[in-house]
């Protein structure tokens, strides 16, 4: 009758299998080195003086990177903000023709009517006498004419 | 040469290529059987055992020395050798058994192992163990690493460790009993 099989009492192969062919713990090393070395060549050209900073150098660095960064957008805003100031706007409009004007904003019923004028024009007749040329009896005539659901009474 | 000393070298721009070698050949005989053990087939452990070194390579600076670098690389070897078996079932849709048979078809073949017929037969027994368990016996038994070690490695309590390797022993036993009384 056979012995039972014990482990403990089996002498021990460290490696059971196969060696690996006779040079493959020299090539190894070799072809390490070859898979690591493009990558770290790439890096370096990029990036190697980066690398030779030390670790607090580099924190610094990125810190006055980003702070630069919010400086700029906003000093480029408060330029874009700026440029446009309410005197530049009042003198842009005030070149144009206020005929022309009163004709752009009738264009649309979206921007001002009729009825905005006769109404502007009964509160103070100076702000429109000069591109407004309308009788008083035309302006009530206008007024007269506004649909009742728009007065809200 | 010390494995702190490699770590100081690695840091060193300048001497990080040289570091790097000395770890490899201090390293790579016994990552690679640790691979080959689980893999069996050779091309298929170098490929491992490469991947587990340039994963090395790339995390090295970030290495917190808390545990110790024998381990870590170990760990990393262990995930490489899990990861290539898990993926190779998912891979080609193989039930557990179909890749276990595919590892027990290379062990047949193996040269190493012609004309020995019980350390086939242990061989046999040992690819029939859950893969975890199958690291935790090849761990214990040929690499002679300690529960706590292999803890560091595997992230499972020591009580687990040695319940996994004695229950290993005991299916291994068993197996090559019953072949013997077969044949």
């Amino acid at each position: 009758m056979n012995t039972p099989f014990r482990l403990d009492e089996h002498k021990r192969r460290p490696q059971p299998l196969a060696p690996p062919p006779a040079d493959y713990f020299e090539r190894l090393p070799r072809q390490l080195m070859a898979r690591v070395q493009p990558a770290a060549g790439r890096s370096e050209a990029a990036f190697g003086w980066l690398a030779a900073l030390s670790m607090p150098l580099r924190t610094a660095l990125a810190s006055v990177v980003v702070l630069g960064g919010f400086a700029t957008s906003f000093l480029l805003s408060q330029s874009a903000v700026t440029s446009v100031t309410p005197a530049a706007t009042v003198a842009s409009l005030e070149a144009v023709p206020r005929t022309e004007m009163m004709q752009y904003l009738l264009a649309s019923d979206s921007r001002v009517t009729l009825t905005d004028l006769a109404e502007l024009s009964t509160a103070d007749h100076s702000l429109t006498d000069s591109f407004l040329q309308a009788s008083p009896d035309e302006l009530q005539d206008a007024l007269d004419a506004q649909p009742t659901d728009d007065t809200y009474l | 040469m010390e494995d702190q000393e490699i770590l100081a070298k690695f840091a060193d721009p300048a001497a990080r290529n040289v570091a790097f070698n000395q770890l490899v050949r201090k390293y790579q005989s016994k990552i690679y059987w640790h691979v080959r053990k689980m893999v069996i087939d050779h091309n298929d452990a170098d490929d491992l055992t490469q991947d587990t070194f340039v994963k090395v390579w790339n995390h090295l600076e970030n290495f917190r020395r808390d545990a110790s670098l024998y381990t870590w690389i170990y760990r990393i070897a262990t995930n490489e050798c899990l990861n290539f078996l898990s993926s190779k079932r998912r891979k080609f849709f193989m039930p557990l058994h179909d890749v276990g048979t595919e590892l027990l078809q290379k062990v047949e073949a193996d040269p190493g192992l012609a004309g020995d017929e019980i350390e086939l037969r242990l061989q046999k027994a040992i690819l029939r163990l859950p893969d975890k368990q199958r690291l935790v016996f090849n761990m214990k038994y040929y690499d002679d690493i300690t529960y706590e070690q292999m803890a560091e490695i595997t992230g499972t309590s020591v009580g687990a460790l040695k319940a996994s390797y004695h229950h290993a022993v005991k299916k291994i036993e068993q197996y090559v009993n019953e072949e013997s009384h077969l044949n």
